[in-house]
């Protein structure tokens, strides 16, 4: 059978038809939430982000205007909901916490995968450390960098989801990038 | 041409910087510039090592199951909402068209002997509703009603927990739900349909139980909400009366039919 675009199931869904929406649902999980993920940096964060996205994307069914894909739509939608969160943690200090590395934690990886222990270690050491500077990073510098590393998106794509105009979106991927060059250089230097 | 700036190379290596094709020939002929520029690919490469935990094949079904009662809640509130706007709270008038269904119900039984019995004058235009009408009526209330609660219920078994979760909105919805659904098992008892009154006992018991449990529960008392619900069969039964009471609301809509054509 034919798989229904989004652009047909999107109009079920606007009539009324959950099953319609249930296809949009089951299409674009898993890239939504990778996106959450990589904005939020926290499984239960993430998985609840793409829950809100989705919810928000039915209340506003109505908004959506075909010319834009829907994909692009939901993961602005999500990225937002993510910045939201992002600016409430920060108010509340729960994200000043720093990831440590921690090499027992990386020890079950060296041993299942026995061909050069060395290059495994230092890139749990390296994912570590990028996570801990991902966090580091403030809830505007993390969404612009994500969309534009992650997801491609264009300045003024991001800038749109921001609110931001490209100066600023510019600087915001210029001191994300800034900051990640000034944590992972040592790392990466003290390998080579 | 003077050394790249940081901000110039990060930007154009994502392909934002102005002037781009400047920024390249110079990045050809300055080792300098060209090794800064290398330092900074490898950094921005390094970044790709943050991975994103897998999931599930069936993921995007697991999202939409734990989505789909928060999405029929959504709609049932639009569609109350717009109702809200031009008549009374939806619970008011579910039991006011309760209290009125019953009373037709009860009337029903002494108009029609009676107008029998006062000869000739019975007109058209004073016959009382038929038994089919009223029938129609209390069926389509009450499978609404029996919606409504199965949704209430699949909404709070669903409910997350991180440590405590709130269900004062489901408590809420009880609350209206119980003293709707009180009528209706009454209606039910009168009229001897024993099995739906017996439905609608043990879906009260429930629904009271839910309005005076405390507003936060920890996760031990809601997984031990989750197991009564199990046990009991509650859902599982409301689901079955349910459909039961829609068969019937249709039949009953053919049979008027009928008797008009």
């Amino acid at each position: 059978m034919m798989e229904e675009s989004d652009a047909v199931a999107v109009a079920k869904a606007r009539e009324g038809d959950q099953d319609a929406f249930r296809v949009l649902v089951e299409r674009h999980s898993l890239r939504l939430f990778q996106l959450a993920y990589r904005m939020t940096g926290n499984e239960q964060d993430a998985e609840d982000m793409v829950q809100e996205t989705f919810l928000r994307a039915y209340n506003r069914l109505d908004r959506f205007e075909s010319r834009a894909g829907f994909g692009t739509w939901l993961h602005r939608i999500a990225a937002n909901c993510s910045l939201d969160l992002l600016r409430r943690q920060k108010r509340r200090g729960d994200r000043e916490r720093t990831v440590e590395f921690d090499p027992e934690e990386a020890i079950p990886m060296i041993l299942s995968e026995a061909p050069a222990p060395d290059q495994q270690l230092f890139h749990a050491e390296l994912q570590q450390k990028v996570e801990s500077v991902m966090q580091e990073l403030t809830p505007m510098e993390r969404t612009a960098f994500v969309l534009r590393h992650f997801e491609g998106q264009s300045i003024e794509e991001i800038g749109s989801t921001l609110g931001a105009g490209p100066g600023a979106t510019k600087q915001s991927i210029f001191r994300a990038v800034q900051k990640m060059r000034r944590a992972l250089e040592p790392v990466m230097n003290a390998s080579s | 041409m003077n050394h790249l700036t940081e901000e110039q190379l990060i930007l154009h290596h994502y392909g934002e910087a102005e002037g781009r094709g400047l920024i390249a020939s110079h990045l050809q002929v300055c080792e300098s510039c060209r090794t800064r520029y290398q330092a900074l690919q490898r950094v921005i490469e390094a970044v790709n090592t943050l991975t994103v935990p897998p999931r599930a094949e069936n993921y995007g079904a697991e999202i939409w199951r734990q989505l789909c009662p928060r999405i029929a809640r959504t709609a049932a509130a639009r569609r109350s909402d717009l109702w809200r706007l031009f008549q009374w709270p939806r619970w008011a008038l579910a039991g006011g068209l309760a209290l009125l269904v019953l009373a037709a119900f009860v009337a029903g039984r002494f108009w029609p002997q009676r107008g029998l019995t006062t000869g000739p004058l019975t007109e058209t235009s004073r016959r009382p509703i038929s038994r089919q009408a009223r029938e129609r009526v209390l069926l389509k209330e009450i499978g609404d009603h029996l919606e409504r609660s199965q949704l209430a219920l699949i909404e709070l078994i669903n409910s997350k927990t991180n440590g405590v979760v709130d269900i004062s909105l489901e408590q809420s919805l009880a609350r209206q739900l119980v003293d709707v659904n009180r009528l209706y098992r009454q209606t039910a008892a009168r009229l001897g349909d024993a099995g739906m009154a017996s439905v609608l006992e043990d879906l009260e018991r429930t629904l009271i139980e839910i309005s005076n449990s405390p507003s936060k529960l920890s996760s031990t008392e809601l997984a031990e909400f989750r197991r009564r619900i199990d046990t009991d069969d509650t859902l599982f039964k409301i689901k079955v009366v349910s459909s039961q009471v829609r068969a019937r609301e249709r039949d009953a809509a053919r049979e008027l039919a009928g008797k008009r054509s």
